[in-house]
């Protein structure tokens, strides 16, 4: 296995394991609207995990090996995306299960869906920017988005529980539309999701060779 | 392959600090001295020959490729010894190599730990209870164990003791003796490495101030000491970095071949005595422009 890979893949297989323990268990056990509110941490889960991997990395070094720039970026690319795909298939399988139910709907799925390829596009996202600027400069701002973001899905938690007019996310209207398409619908938005990444991951590519701010 | 470095006007632009016009050509089988004060752009130049450091404008072709064109291979072919210390602090000094050792093509493991002892480097200690000469050692002993034709050493010496800086020196001639290899190497020329070089170049303010084969320079620059006096006015002009002392003067010169003829008297009579100039002596004159 590559070392690289291998070196890497330990915060994000961390972060995969410790979601699905800490958070997944609520989609099987709980009978309040767990699919509304828990995938919506997979984000943060996957943002932290870039951060806890970009703090331990040493670009500088690996830069001295003969491995070149783009191999380096695909690799922690394809973390990302291996993370939020596993993630991802982990939460439409539990979702398939529950539909009978009734805890998971048809809109869940799209749910589900945009949220793993929005957690995957921000964290790739994340990885152009430390390339681009260095940790030191985006580790305050992720880490003050990774805060606001926790208040926020607390915040929503105790509010979807207590106030009954409050909104869910799954039942917006769009998402509730996708869930009612044919399931070609969800396809091209993964599709979608897939192309915009590899758009993204052009650019980490050119980025990573073209700057220092990393090493 | 006669020449393994060839760069034309590379420049390196940074906020505070640009890296102009740099070119250089280094012979095969030759240790190339870069040399010059701090922020002269020793280490920039050193990363941008060793694709540490994207180059913005210039050509750079290394065995006559370029490292678009086959980065993996070159950097296979050179042993790049950064200035700072790059690795993973958590980590032992095993494990290090046993991450890099997949990516080299021809990685010697034996000799790798052969020189880790000799180094007096634990491998089993982590990188960051590493002194600064050890770590220093680590980078040496990366550099040297995958096959490298080709060092680029950043300040290699800097850290080490006498012992070990002078095992060093007397490795990097054995690196080159066979003329196949080559080094590079930068430094602030107090270390010993002045003593090495063959080629040297001297950098000042991101701009390559001076190049020319190290005997050469040798020849042509001259340390001359001599009865206050017993000169001729005109020679006495053109000297440099002159020192007055109560038994004499002494001053150097960078045209020594052109005033051979006018010192044959002095020198003839004992008023004057000549002496081999320093780099460093060399260095300052001309940074000072004087």
């Amino acid at each position: 296995m590559d070392p690289i890979l291998r070196r890497s893949s330990f915060y994000y297989a961390t972060s995969v394991v410790t979601y699905m323990a800490l958070m997944g268990r609520y989609f099987i056990t709980r009978s309040w609207p767990v699919f509304e509110i828990i995938p919506l941490f997979m984000p943060v889960w996957l943002a932290s995990a870039l951060l806890a991997s970009e703090h331990d990395e040493r670009y500088a070094f690996l830069r001295t090996l003969p491995v070149a720039d783009r191999s380096v970026a695909r690799v922690k690319f394809l973390l990302i995306l291996t993370a939020a795909a596993v993630e991802w298939f982990l939460m439409v399988l539990v979702a398939s299960l529950r539909t009978a139910d009734g805890a998971a709907t048809s809109s869940t799925f799209v749910f589900v869906t945009l949220v793993c390829a929005a957690g995957m596009l921000v964290t790739g996202g994340l990885q152009v920017a430390v390339w681009r600027f260095g940790l030191s400069a985006v580790r305050p701002a992720v880490i003050v988005a990774i805060a606001a973001s926790l208040a926020l899905l607390i915040g929503h938690t105790f509010a979807l529980k207590r106030v009954d007019a409050w909104f869910a996310f799954s039942e917006l209207p769009p998402i509730a539309w996708l869930g009612g398409a044919p399931w070609l619908s969800s396809a091209a938005l993964v599709t979608l999701a897939l192309a915009a990444y590899a758009g993204l991951m052009r650019v980490g590519v050119r980025v990573k060779a073209s700057s220092e701010a990393h090493l | 392959m006669d020449t393994v470095v060839e760069a034309r006007s590379l420049t390196k632009r940074y906020e505070d600090f640009s890296l102009r016009d740099v070119s250089l050509e280094v012979r095969c089988g030759s240790i190339a001295g870069i040399f010059g004060p701090n922020a002269a752009g020793k280490s920039t130049l050193l990363k941008v020959l060793a694709h540490q450091a994207p180059l913005q404008t210039g050509s750079l072709r290394v065995f006559g490729l370029s490292f678009e064109d086959a980065e993996q291979e070159l950097k296979n072919r050179i042993g790049y010894v950064p200035q700072e210390p790059v690795y993973y602090p958590d980590k032992t000094v095993q494990w290090i190599a046993r991450f890099a050792a997949p990516y080299f093509a021809h990685w010697d493991g034996a000799g790798f730990y052969a020189l880790l002892d000799q180094f007096k480097v634990n491998p089993l200690k982590k990188v960051k209870h590493l002194s600064g000469g050890q770590k220093k050692m680590l980078s040496l002993a990366l550099a040297f164990s995958h096959g490298a034709d080709l060092l680029i050493l950043d300040e290699p010496t800097a850290g080490l003791d006498v012992v070990h800086r002078r095992a060093l020196l007397d490795r990097l001639r054995a690196f080159v003796a066979g003329g196949e290899r080559t080094v590079i190497v930068a430094s602030h020329i107090t270390d010993g490495l002045d003593a090495i070089a063959e080629e040297v170049w001297f950098l000042d303010d991101g701009r390559a101030v001076l190049h020319e084969s190290k005997d050469e320079l040798l020849s042509r620059w001259k340390r001359i000491h001599y009865r206050d006096g017993a000169l001729p006015q005109a020679i006495e002009d053109r000297l440099v970095q002159v020192k007055r002392q109560p038994f004499g003067s002494s001053g150097l010169t960078g045209e020594f071949p052109a005033l051979r003829d006018a010192l044959t008297g002095p020198l003839a009579r004992g008023d004057a005595k000549l002496d081999s100039a320093s780099l460093e002596d060399i260095l300052l004159s001309i940074i000072k422009g004087a």
